[in-house]
């Protein structure tokens, strides 16, 4: 030990000077880069598609089906889609004779923006849970797979009465990769039903294949 | 360093013009807790981050109460019809299936842009029309890969449309003794 002991003890600092330099670029690109993904009860993979425009997100109404089927509706949280949900509820409620208390649709307003999928009877029970029971809560989804039953269409009707017939601008449909096809097609049978015939499918951004039609058509839209 | 500063040096004696500088302090900052905190903040933004924003693709589907006239009749010679099916098997055939079924072919989603893009080349463009029908055990992404086809090809005339049952069974009957199709794109 007396031997050690004679060498020189060295320093056992460490400059973190330049580690914290890069540790902070990361963060700020980070803090910049994000967006909080909005709150949502059920778990979709969407497929791909060449397309690049960007998900709008004012005043959106959108249905959700996940790989069981299950389908949902959702409005966005900017003022137009509160407005939309909030006459939904009031006209279902009338239409169907649930008696949604005001309370109940301010609850349908909250709810609505992670998506609500139960039965138009279920409806009033499943608008006095809790926020904590709604997180948990295994929504049954909106019956759609009977044509005399596409409560989707009760939904979709409610809300374009309530509006007067005015549509919401972005009408999103964000469907699961391995959704079966009949749903798909019921979804699309309910909104035709009501005459929406343009709405957008979110997919996620994919490469378009060299050598293909659209690809030298992009290729030269970028030269100009 | 400032004279007034009344700084807890060691030696305590006053200073004044002929005094000597007072020892250099380290100025030398423990960053460890600080970095912690970085990279805590790190791991949080990159759990909570979305990057890859979501995309709208655009969908416009026909009217099925319009008038009879104003639905645009296909010729059976521009028409090339695409079926789908489970585990992402694809099948074509052009023009009218044959009684016998002797046009339809099988392919998958790699073959099938070349046959398209053949079809293309060889078709007038107002008479060229794809029908895509989906059947119950296609999936909605094979859906969307066969309209996202139509996109890439640059197709302007396709369809959904329900399947017949004739189809249905000769999907069924291609089915039973071929192998599985390589999955999806």
């Amino acid at each position: 030990m007396s031997k050690l002991n004679k060498i020189p003890k060295k320093s056992t600092w460490v400059d973190m000077t330049a580690f914290v330099d890069v540790a902070f670029l990361i963060l700020s690109f980070f803090m910049l880069a994000t967006k909080f993904k909005p709150p949502e009860v059920v778990k979709i993979d969407n497929p791909k598609s060449v397309s690049s425009e960007n998900q709008p997100e004012k005043d959106v109404f959108k249905v959700s089906f996940d790989k069981e089927g299950r389908v949902f509706v959702s409005y966005s949280t900017d003022q137009d889609g509160k407005e939309k949900a909030k006459l939904t509820a009031e006209v279902l409620s009338r239409q169907k004779g649930l008696g949604l208390t005001p309370a109940d649709i301010a609850t349908f307003v909250k709810f609505s923006v992670g998506g609500i999928g139960v039965p138009v009877e279920k409806l009033k029970g499943f608008l006095q849970l809790s926020d904590e029971e709604y997180k948990s809560f295994k929504q049954p989804g909106i019956p759609v797979q009977d044509t005399l039953n596409n409560q989707l269409n009760d939904y979709l009707n409610a809300l374009l009465t309530g509006t007067g017939g005015r549509k919401p601008e972005n009408v999103m449909l964000n469907g699961d990769n391995g959704t079966t096809y009949p749903y798909f097609k019921n979804v699309l049978a309910a909104f035709k039903k009501n005459g929406i015939f343009s709405f957008k499918l979110i997919t996620s951004l994919e490469g378009v294949p060299e050598g293909t039609p659209l690809y030298k058509t992009r290729k030269e839209q970028s030269k100009k | 360093m400032g004279a007034d500063v009344s700084a807890p040096d060691s030696g305590g004696h006053k200073k004044g013009p002929g005094v000597k500088k007072q020892a250099r302090k380290d100025t030398k900052v423990d960053m460890t807790p600080m970095v912690d905190l970085g990279f805590l903040l790190i791991t949080f933004f990159v759990f909570t981050t979305t990057m890859s924003t979501p995309k709208a693709f655009k969908l416009n589907v026909p009217d099925d109460s319009a008038k009879d006239e104003e639905k645009s009749e296909a010729k059976a010679s521009g028409a090339f019809t695409v079926l789908l099916s489970k585990e992402n098997h694809v099948y074509y055939y052009e023009g009218q299936l044959a009684p016998d079924g002797s046009n339809f072919k099988s392919s998958n989603f790699k073959d099938i842009r070349a046959e398209l893009l053949r079809k293309k080349a060889n078709t007038p463009e107002k008479d060229l029309v794809v029908i895509i029908k989906p059947n119950e055990t296609a999936v909605y992404k094979n859906v969307v890969d066969m309209l996202d086809e139509m996109t890439i090809t640059e197709i302007k005339r396709y369809a959904v449309v329900d399947i017949f049952p004739g189809e249905v069974d000769l999907i069924k009957a291609t089915e039973a003794g071929a192998p599985a199709a390589p999955g999806g794109k």
